[in-house]
């Protein structure tokens, strides 16, 4: 098929050196040579290993090398710099104590949120009852708006004069709250917004994961007469571990660079109040037109949550086996 | 279907508050839960839907008063170009969730039955540059496309959307392979199947569930991204977002024309996702 | 079995998708010979502005080609496209944003016909280092003071803050309206609060005031005005407006222009200021519930005021210097037949609200239209005392740290200002050495 076609095209020569994968076999030193596993293993990546190198390795590299440079978007000049934009994130008051905070608690809060509803939503829909397409539909929704156009939605919903929550708080006479011109209350709705978006995402995967659960172990639990809640701490909750391992990790790392949402709804402020990481970045390389700067502080934050998200996944992993 | 088996037993009844609810107050309040979940999901949608449908000098507004017209669609439509991206936006977005979940199947795949520094490596290679922020990197695609001259062509926009879906979707795959139990494969190598017969014939079917989820997901992500198709997009490939972010200008938003074109380009999204659901339900029963 | 269905179904629908792919790959094919591509952000004003090339285009066997971009992403892609001395375009637009930033990648416009029929202090953001213009006009972009014509009388209009505050709070106890003022103050939006009042009050960014020689700003240390009183004076003017005499919302610190044109717009404020170009949807039915009930009037001023203060800026089209010489020469022939063209000007004003670029337009604009006369009267007038921004390359950054510093300075305490003003001093002077 398509796959075996590519592949073939991508098994340079140049594959082999790196053919150290070899360690059942121990002797590699050219394509024919390696044992046939690590040939099918490299069959196998090749296609997406093509396209990951093309599109996204070599575009990362150069961005990844401004990052050293002296480029502002305006005039790229390209001298090297060495660590000097570095330096400044890792020295800026505001991305230690104000950025980093904040993209941490919304990542905390819109994963833990999102997870929580989408276990009890995939729980929901694992089962027959009348109206289930509606209801899966309902859920998928979110999915179908662009994320651009579901925040400004949430900002005019929002707005404290012409929204519709305004307008309904007002009629039940608790006076409208200036939403989006506080710190908490524009927190709350850009958690909000998020949880919205991404919560059909976290049904989906882990309704996909719940279905391809075996069937043995609920009914040896049946006949323990074991507690439904019981059943899925005990029964569910271990048999999922892979996949829901892998969704919060995922998720946490795409939730750490969060930007449409509060782009569009708050934009970072009031003051810079809800300034998220990528915010941030983006300030810096499209705003202020430094994209040296921008870059290095993308790079920075990709550094930060690929620790955080690799300790996160060790622990979840451990931590799962453990309550098995 | 494990449903069947997870309400098919009466488990004893420990004590929890939903007990102290008189017998037809637990499903009751189970219900109202169940609904106002859905309210909230649905909310915003039906909100723009009916914005929508306002009158330009209600789009705001939206609660005062009663009148509602189809004028912002019938102006939208009127931009021959809507049409188009329509078309690109649903070509893309087909090819897209084709060939990514083409290419990660088999890296999945691989990721979940071998171990090893290939394995290892490859691993490491999709967590880390999954962790890569768009910021860093869509400027230097916009000149990666420009040079080989792909800009603003169906494939300058196709294959980076492949490439963006590698890393995630590698990593899911591995999850979904990751919860089938490998001794068939083991059983049917020792039949004499070839390593690809085994993973066709034993291993994809397994994993169809999570595949379909995928491709649903896949698809929609496609049709609503804003920020390739901005960049990497021109005059020749208008995108639905495209022309949806166009609305938006240094002088204000055509809100009620930019929420009549989101609207539309929510009812391919919605076919989409009825369709992949019942596909869904009928892989399961494989 | 299933497995074969949904693979023979996917092979149709790749079969297919590929099939329109190559035949939308193939059709681009242009075999015209003179093509200008002109990349502009989509808007009706630039559109009308555009019609006035093509016109010229197909009188001359030009085929125009139009690419429009979405704002969001404009100046990112085609500062991009000009660093990299990519011809992807013949003309772009040009904003006095970005006037410095482009300067040095763009062809001069000194030799395009009738430049010198222009209004000349707008130009002064698109002047290259070694003199020469980079711009042709395309439509003039100038805050407005519009006042709703069934609240207020034209005579009891008010010229100075105090007044408006009193008219305003007026309106609001005879139930009339529900805010006297409402504009944009979050970042981007600042001109329509904040900034026209600071200049209305006799003030400014930096030191030395209404100074934009950024020679003489570099000699002044780049020092913010932020300790001066009469940035204190606005500031607190700002704080009484929302917190006090509450004639304007709570919350308007957060809006941006849409928000404040959507208030407006449904009747619920008396007084707003915006660019003029709104004018023509404030007054389309379709559009606004005060539809007829909108006049503009010159801007109320500060405390130190002496004359109602005014800016005039302009957006315009520019030629990229990597493009070949011979289509430079044609988009400069194209540029010169549209600011020649004065019907079509008079009727680019008439359908979209866009003041044209040609004085030669104005003064017929002056006789025929009373919308244009009383735009004149309320901006081109009065005191076009200085630019509404900084022309250097930090002015982003510089514009950011005075919207932080100042929408902070106003969700705090009153007495808290002049201690928020302080700390943003620093801010903005750092902002302003960022770029150099």
């Amino acid at each position: 098929m398509a796959t075996d076609h590519r592949s073939a095209a991508g098994t340079p020569g140049h594959a082999a050196p790196g053919g150290p994968s070899a360690k059942s076999a121990g002797l590699a030193s050219g394509w024919w040579k390696l044992d046939e596993k690590t040939r099918f293993s490299l069959l196998l990546l090749a296609p997406s290993g093509i396209m990951l190198i093309l599109f996204q390795i070599v575009p990362i590299l150069i961005g990844a090398n401004a990052s050293f440079r002296d480029w502002s978007l305006y005039d790229p000049q390209r001298t090297w710099v060495g660590l000097q934009h570095y330096l400044y994130i890792l020295t800026d008051p505001n991305f230690l104590y104000l950025v980093l905070p904040n993209t941490l608690l919304l990542m905390f809060c819109s994963v833990s949120i999102g997870l929580c509803l989408g276990l009890a939503l995939a729980h929901l829909l694992n089962r027959h009852f009348i109206g289930h397409a509606l209801v899966q539909t309902v859920i998928l929704l979110p999915l179908m708006v662009a994320p651009v156009i579901a925040s400004m939605m949430m900002r005019w919903i929002f707005n404290d004069q012409f929204g519709v929550v305004a307008a309904v708080m007002d009629a039940l006479g608790f006076g409208s709250i200036a939403w989006l011109s506080n710190r908490w209350p524009s927190f709350a709705i850009i958690v909000f917004a998020d949880v919205w978006l991404w919560t059909p995402w976290f049904t989906i995967l882990l309704l996909a994961g719940l279905r391809s659960l075996p069937k043995e172990p609920y009914e040896a639990a049946a006949i323990d007469a074991a507690s439904k809640w019981r059943v899925f701490t005990h029964v569910t909750l271990p048999m999922m571990r892979p996949i829901m391992a892998v969704c919060i990790v995922i998720r946490s790392i795409d939730c750490f660079r969060t930007f449409d949402q509060v782009w569009v709804i708050t934009g970072g402020g009031p003051a810079r109040q809800t300034e998220v990481f990528s915010i941030y970045a983006y300030t810096e390389a499209f705003v202020y037109l430094n994209f040296a700067r921008g870059t290095a502080a993308a790079i920075v934050g990709a550094v930060i949550i690929g620790a955080l998200g690799w300790a996160l996944y060790k622990t979840l992993n451990r931590f799962m086996e453990v309550s098995r | 279907m494990s449903a069947a088996t997870d309400t098919g037993y009466t488990p004893p009844r420990k004590g929890s508050f939903l007990d102290a609810l008189a017998p037809g107050g637990k499903r009751a309040f189970l219900f109202l839960c169940v609904l106002g979940v859905l309210l909230l999901f649905a909310f915003p949608v039906f909100w723009l839907v009916l914005t929508s449908l306002r009158p330009a000098w209600g789009v705001y507004y939206v609660h005062r008063g009663l009148e509602f017209t189809l004028s912002n669609y019938a102006e939208v439509l009127e931009q021959g170009v809507v049409v188009n991206a329509f078309i690109n936006s649903f070509v893309i977005a087909t090819l897209s969730t084709f060939f990514s979940l083409a290419v990660t199947v088999t890296s999945g795949y691989m990721l979940s039955r071998f171990t090893g520094k290939l394995a290892n490596a490859w691993f490491g290679t999709i967590y880390i540059f999954r962790t890569i922020p768009y910021i860093t990197w869509v400027l230097p695609l916009y000149f990666v496309t420009q040079w080989w001259g792909i800009f603003d062509t169906y494939l300058g926009l196709l294959l980076p959307h492949i490439a963006v879906h590698i890393c995630f979707f590698s990593w899911l795959m591995k999850g979904f392979f990751d919860g089938i139990d490998p001794s068939m494969e083991s059983a049917a190598l020792i039949d004499g199947c070839t390593r690809w017969g085994a993973f066709v014939r034993v291993a994809l079917p397994s994993a169809l569930p999570g595949i379909a989820a995928l491709s649903i997901l896949c698809w929609l992500w496609t049709w609503n991204e804003f920020l390739f198709a901005l960049i990497l997009t021109s005059h020749n490939t208008p995108m639905i977002t495209v022309v949806m972010a166009q609305f938006v200008s240094e002088l204000g938003t055509e809100w009620n024309l930019m929420s009549a074109t989101a609207v539309m380009a929510m009812v391919p999204a919605l076919i989409v996702a009825i369709f992949g659901q019942k596909y869904v339900v009928r892989g399961l029963k494989v | 079995m299933l497995k074969r269905n949904a693979l023979r179904r996917a092979l149709t629908y790749l079969t297919v998708s590929c099939a329109v792919a190559a035949v939308s790959l193939v059709s681009p094919a242009q075999a015209q010979e003179k093509v200008l591509k002109v990349g502009y952000m989509k808007n009706v004003i630039l559109e009308a502005s555009v019609d006035m090339m093509d016109t010229w285009a197909k009188k001359n066997g030009v085929k125009l080609v139009r690419i429009p971009m979405a704002y969001s992403i404009f100046q990112e892609k085609v500062t991009a496209t000009l660093t990299s001395g990519n011809d992807q375009f013949d003309v772009i637009w040009h904003n006095d944003d970005w006037g410095q930033l482009w300067a040095k990648w763009m062809a001069t416009t000194d030799d395009v016909k009738g430049i010198d029929r222009v209004a000349k202090s707008p130009l002064d953001a698109f002047y290259r280092e070694d003199g020469k213009l980079t711009v042709v006009p395309a439509a003039h972009t100038v805050g407005t003071f519009f006042y709703r014509t069934d609240l207020v009388k034209p005579e009891e209009v008010p010229t100075t803050w105090q007044e408006m505050v009193d008219i305003g709070q007026r309106l609001q106890k005879e139930g009339k309206v529900k805010w006297g003022y409402v504009g944009g103050m979050a970042m981007n939006s600042t001109w329509f609060s904040l900034w026209w009042t600071m200049w209305g009050n006799k003030c400014d960014i930096f030191m030395p005031l209404w100074e934009r020689d950024n020679k003489k700003l570099a000699e002044a240390g780049w020092k913010p005005a932020l300790t001066e009183p009469c940035t204190k004076e606005y500031v607190e003017f700002w704080w009484d407006a929302m917190n006090k005499w509450k004639i304007s919302p709570e919350s308007m610190t957060a809006y941006t222009r849409d928000e404040a044109n959507a208030i407006f717009m449904a009747g619920d404020a008396a007084f707003t200021l915006i660019d003029s170009v709104h004018f023509g949807d404030f007054n389309n039915p379709k559009k606004s519930r005060i539809a007829g009930n909108v006049a503009m009037a010159p801007q109320p001023k500060g405390p130190r005021g002496e004359k109602p203060f005014a800016w005039n800026e302009i957006w315009g089209w520019g030629i990229p210097k990597g493009v070949p010489e011979d289509r430079q020469k044609l988009a400069k022939e194209m540029l010169g037949a549209m600011l020649n063209d004065i019907d079509g000007q008079v009727k680019m004003w008439n359908e979209t609200g866009g003041p044209p670029p040609s004085l030669d337009a104005w003064a017929r604009l002056e006789k025929e239209s009373k919308d244009f006369a009383m735009l004149k009267h309320a901006v081109f007038d009065q005191n076009v005392g200085t630019h509404s921004a900084y022309y250097f390359p930090a002015w982003p950054a510089v514009h950011k740290a005075y919207s932080d510093t100042m929408i902070g300075a106003l969700k705090g305490k009153r007495e808290d200002i002049p201690k928020a003003l302080e700390a943003g001093m620093d801010l903005i002077h750092k902002a302003a050495n960022s770029g150099q």
